[in-house]
């Protein structure tokens, strides 16, 4: 009994002993486990396999891709195999970038497998097993850096009939092609510069997000600089920064271009092998900034470097959440005294002087605060939709349409207006509540704090952009939530004086004081519309600021006669909406954003025809009225379109200060002055186009031309 | 007509904003990001005056005239690890003091993280190492470290008697922590430093340095 017990026992262990070798035994170290698999449970002689390193690495602590960054080490395999058997290097699926303080390695995380390709020999004996023996060394870091080795071995059955492994085979598939490969028709340049530019041809460029290159050589850029990705119609770019090779532009650049692309509901992480050339950059791959995940461990890092307010992009704790909160609450409060916002609201607490108010001050406080915390939320609401349309935003971004800026610049310039009493809404007359928001209406005191947000909006107080900054990386949720503490902090201050009939009390009783408060208040809004129009002034030009001094014009003027009865005012409405309807469109820059002109000089011309191109020219001033309205009238995207089709040169002659070569050009076109037109076909005459210019004249002349 | 398309006027306000509130914020700077200067080679090394081993302030002026070398260290790291217990950086430190070059040690590790080192603990670490720097710099708070730009350890810097960086990056062309890969390695340091004796411009100038990350305070 006690014999047959041992027996069992003996026929068990024996067994283990024979059965361990062909299942892989995982090795542990203390912070990664790694095993061999193999694709097929039995090879035949011959055969090429792929067999896989599997590493699944501890959380928070990653292993390194072939290049490892700025730190790090890769994984390496040392083989020793039975004579006949070729083991190929490792093949690295796509890397994740991981940022450690100021440092960006690049690596993986949790589990990872590593395609490796066995090639068994010829001769390989079947009905006998084989076994990989590896030596493996690999740096696992977190904060701190640990090197790990470990031995690991593979035993696989040879057979005349090779069979797949059924659990190993379908993952080891996928892993393999999962690989980043060069795709056909993906072209790369790379365009030397500091930053020097990559662009990439992809078709799918405008589905994709998270867009980064990992180089395979770890001198040719800096690891841990942005990379401001931009996309385009054809493809992708991103701007590098040279490392110690410092050749960038010179030698081809090879690395893989890692994304993640909208596939079905979700999105998947992709690698894309490249080759880039030296060159000129491939065209339409840098419309507009290429989009980010709040989770994008880079985010903070890009969005940093594309002026966004800084951000850190993971996922908040509880306590970094209450921070933001408590951040956003303050800036909401320090918002109050911005300059954009005081005049504002000193109006609306002045009308509670010496408790005038009383009575209805509590409801009207309460719709005060629904009217900033709606706002407030409306502008939440839109971020995120940009946001998730992909668009990078930040605080500020309204700012980035130049029609945003311009509205902005007019709300001011008549809210100062109304300071100064030039006009008043609600047919009141010079009252101490009057304004832009009616005395004593509810709706009056729901807007007035609509009104304050919009107003705030060209404003950042202290705090603000930080919590902004995270709030735009953060989940919807979040987002809103700290934009819902910036609208209270903001409407605090307001809203409790409505409560507090002791503090209305402080303010003295109205009279003479109050009207000149008010009128000194108009020109911090004066201030706040001149630094608007510099910040349109850059955006769209010197069209761009005369068009909104016009319509701002017309808009003074139909306040003012507004004032002496309906008839008047009818008649300003007409002149204010035909100066709109015929300035508004440099107000949108994009005129003057899609036409892109060189300089004149007879030489240049000469040259351009000789190689053949047709050219147009503008002789033109900026203050030359008529030229202006011309470039604005006429010269549209579709313009630009069809020059670029038709190969057009554009060349701008300026004569807003004197030039004798200029003066010569037109006299010899029997002309005294600017503007002038010159279209050069291959004819040898140039045309004259009219003085007076559109949009259908031009590509009828270009037209001519069509190849 | 020559607009252009992406200039971003809101930037020079935003870095504006972003500055005041960093400054505010002050050093609560929870969401801040540490900005690191890197220091180009051949321009003058950035100045400091800061507490070695011992106690004693040390500033880069009372070196001048000599040939100063620069190792960001951590004693907890394997890559520096694998050149102290091999006897490879002690044994250039020797070489180096010998021939009258300053050798300092600089850790910036913070306090709590790996590698930081009190004076005691700094002074107990060269015995044990048996290392010869002519000073152990202390810089917990990473702001020597910002400064150079020092990201890795060792990070090495070569700065010349007239006070230019005319070395910065790796000790050795072998970006590994095993002791292994120490055979046949060219050791840039040396070679930048024979070169320097010879009167020569450095040949090998700017690497890209290799190791752990230098652990800076948050």
């Amino acid at each position: 009994m006690r014999m047959a017990v041992l027996r069992v026992l003996w026929a068990v262990l024996v067994w283990l002993a024979l059965a361990a070798p062909l299942a892989a035994q995982p090795v542990r170290t203390e912070r990664v486990e790694a095993e061999l698999h193999s694709s097929r449970a039995a090879v035949a002689p011959g055969e090429r396999f792929t067999i896989v390193l599997r590493q699944n690495i501890r959380e928070h602590w990653h292993t390194y891709w072939r290049n490892p960054g700025d730190s790090g080490e890769p994984t390496d395999l040392t083989w020793r195999a039975p004579q006949g058997w070729e083991v190929g290097p490792i093949q690295w699926p796509t890397p994740e970038a991981i940022p450690f303080a100021m440092l960006v390695n690049y690596g993986y995380s949790n589990e990872v497998l590593f395609p490796i390709e066995v090639t068994a020999p010829a001769n390989a004996r079947t009905g006998q097993s084989v076994t990989l023996t590896a030596d493996a060394y690999w740096l696992v870091c977190s904060d701190v850096c640990v090197p790990e080795d470990a031995v690991l071995t593979l035993t696989l059955p040879v057979a005349a009939q090779g069979r797949d492994d059924q659990t190993w085979g379908p993952r080891i598939a996928a892993a393999v092609a999962d690989l980043p490969r060069p795709q056909p028709g993906v072209e790369a340049r790379i365009t030397a510069g500091a930053p020097a530019l990559l662009s990439v041809a992809l078709p799918n460029a405008g589905d994709i997000r998270n867009a980064r290159f990992f180089p395979f050589d770890r001198d040719a850029m800096e690891a841990a600089a942005a990379q401001r990705p931009r996309i385009g119609a054809s493809g992708v770019s991103f701007s590098l920064t040279p490392g110690v090779s410092d050749n960038l532009g010179e030698a081809p650049l090879e690395g893989v271009v890692v994304y993640e692309s909208r596939e079905g509901a979700g999105w998947a992480r992709r690698g894309v092998e490249i080759a880039a050339q030296p060159g000129e950059p491939i065209a339409g791959v840098s419309d507009r900034p290429a989009p980010f995940s709040g989770d994008y461990p880079l985010a903070a890092l890009e969005q940093a470097a594309g002026g966004v307010e800084y951000a850190r992009g993971a996922s908040l704790d509880a306590a970094s959440f209450f921070v933001a909160i408590a951040l956003a609450f303050l800036g909401g409060l320090i918002l109050n005294i911005m300059p954009c916002v005081l005049p504002v609201l000193s109006v609306k607490a002045l009308s509670l002087a010496g408790g005038a108010e009383a009575g209805q001050a509590p409801r009207h406080g309460a719709l005060y605060f629904a009217g900033v915390m709606a706002t407030f939320l409306m502008l939440a609401m839109a971020l995120i939709a940009l946001r998730s349309a992909g668009e990078a935003v930040g605080w500020g971004f309204q700012l980035q349409a130049s029609w945003v800026t311009a509205a902005l610049a007019l709300l001011f310039f008549a809210i100062g207006l109304n300071l100064l009493g030039v006009f008043n809404i609600g047919g009141g007359v010079q009252s101490a509540g009057g304004g832009l928001t009616a005395r004593g209406g509810d709706a009056g005191a729901f807007f007035t704090g609509a009104l304050a947000v919009v107003a705030a909006t060209p404003c950042t107080a202290p705090f603000m952009a930080t919590a902004i900054g995270v709030a735009i990386t953060q989940s919807a949720l979040t987002t809103l939530l700290i934009f819902a503490a910036l609208a209270l902090g903001f409407a605090l201050p307001l809203t409790v004086l409505h409560f507090a009939p002791g503090l209305q009390r402080l303010i003295p009783k109205p009279g003479l004081w109050m009207e000149r408060a008010k009128n000194v208040l108009a020109f911090p809004m004066f201030g706040a519309a001149i630094w608007l129009v510099w910040v349109l002034a850059e955006q769209t030009g010197p069209t761009g600021v005369l068009a909104l001094l016009s319509i701002a014009a017309a808009l003074a003027f139909a306040l003012w006669v507004g004032r002496w009865g309906r008839a008047w005012l009818v008649a300003g409405l007409v002149v204010f909406v035909l100066t709109a309807a015929f300035s508004w469109r440099p107000l949108l820059g994009i005129e003057s954003a899609t036409l892109t002109s060189e300089p004149w000089s007879p030489e240049r011309v000469a040259e351009l025809r000789g190689e053949g191109r047709p050219v147009f020219v503008n002789f033109t001033a900026a203050w030359c009225v008529t030229c202006k309205v011309n470039e604005a009238a006429a010269f549209t995207p579709r313009v630009a379109q069809a020059f670029e089709r038709a190969n057009v040169a554009y060349l701008e002659a300026d004569w807003t200060n004197r030039d004798d070569t200029i003066a010569a050009a037109l006299a010899e076109h029997g002309r005294a002055g600017v503007p002038l037109y010159l279209y050069y076909s291959s004819q040898s005459e140039p045309v004259i186009l009219p003085q007076v210019l559109n949009e259908a004249l031009i590509l009828e002349t270009v037209r001519g031309e069509a190849p | 007509m020559m607009m252009d398309k992406y200039r971003r006027p809101m930037l020079m306000l935003a870095l504006a904003g972003l500055a005041l509130v960093l400054v505010v914020v002050g050093a609560v700077t929870l969401f801040g990001a540490p900005a690191v200067a890197s220091v180009q080679t051949g321009a003058q090394a950035p100045a400091f005056s800061i507490g070695d081993a011992n106690g004693q302030t040390r500033t880069l002026e009372e070196f001048r005239g000599r040939t100063v070398v620069l190792e960001w260290t951590n004693h907890g790291c394997p890559y520096v690890r694998k050149h102290y217990d091999s006897g490879n950086m002690q044994a250039l430190q020797r070489e180096a003091t010998a021939d009258g070059i300053v050798w300092l040690q600089v850790i910036s590790s913070a306090p709590g993280e790996q590698g930081h080192l009190d004076g005691q603990g700094a002074l107990a670490r060269v015995r044990t190492d048996n290392a010869a720097p002519t000073a152990t710099l202390l810089d917990p708070t990473g702001v020597m470290g910002r400064a150079y730009g020092a990201r890795n350890t060792p990070h090495m810097f070569i700065v010349s008697a007239d006070g230019r960086v005319v070395y910065q990056g790796a000790i050795d062309d072998r970006p590994s922590a095993r002791p292994a890969s120490l055979e046949g390695a060219h050791n840039y340091v040396r070679a930048a430093l024979a070169d320097i004796e010879a009167g020569r411009a450095v040949q090998v100038a700017e690497t890209t340095p290799y190791g752990c990350s230098v652990k800076y305070a948050d």
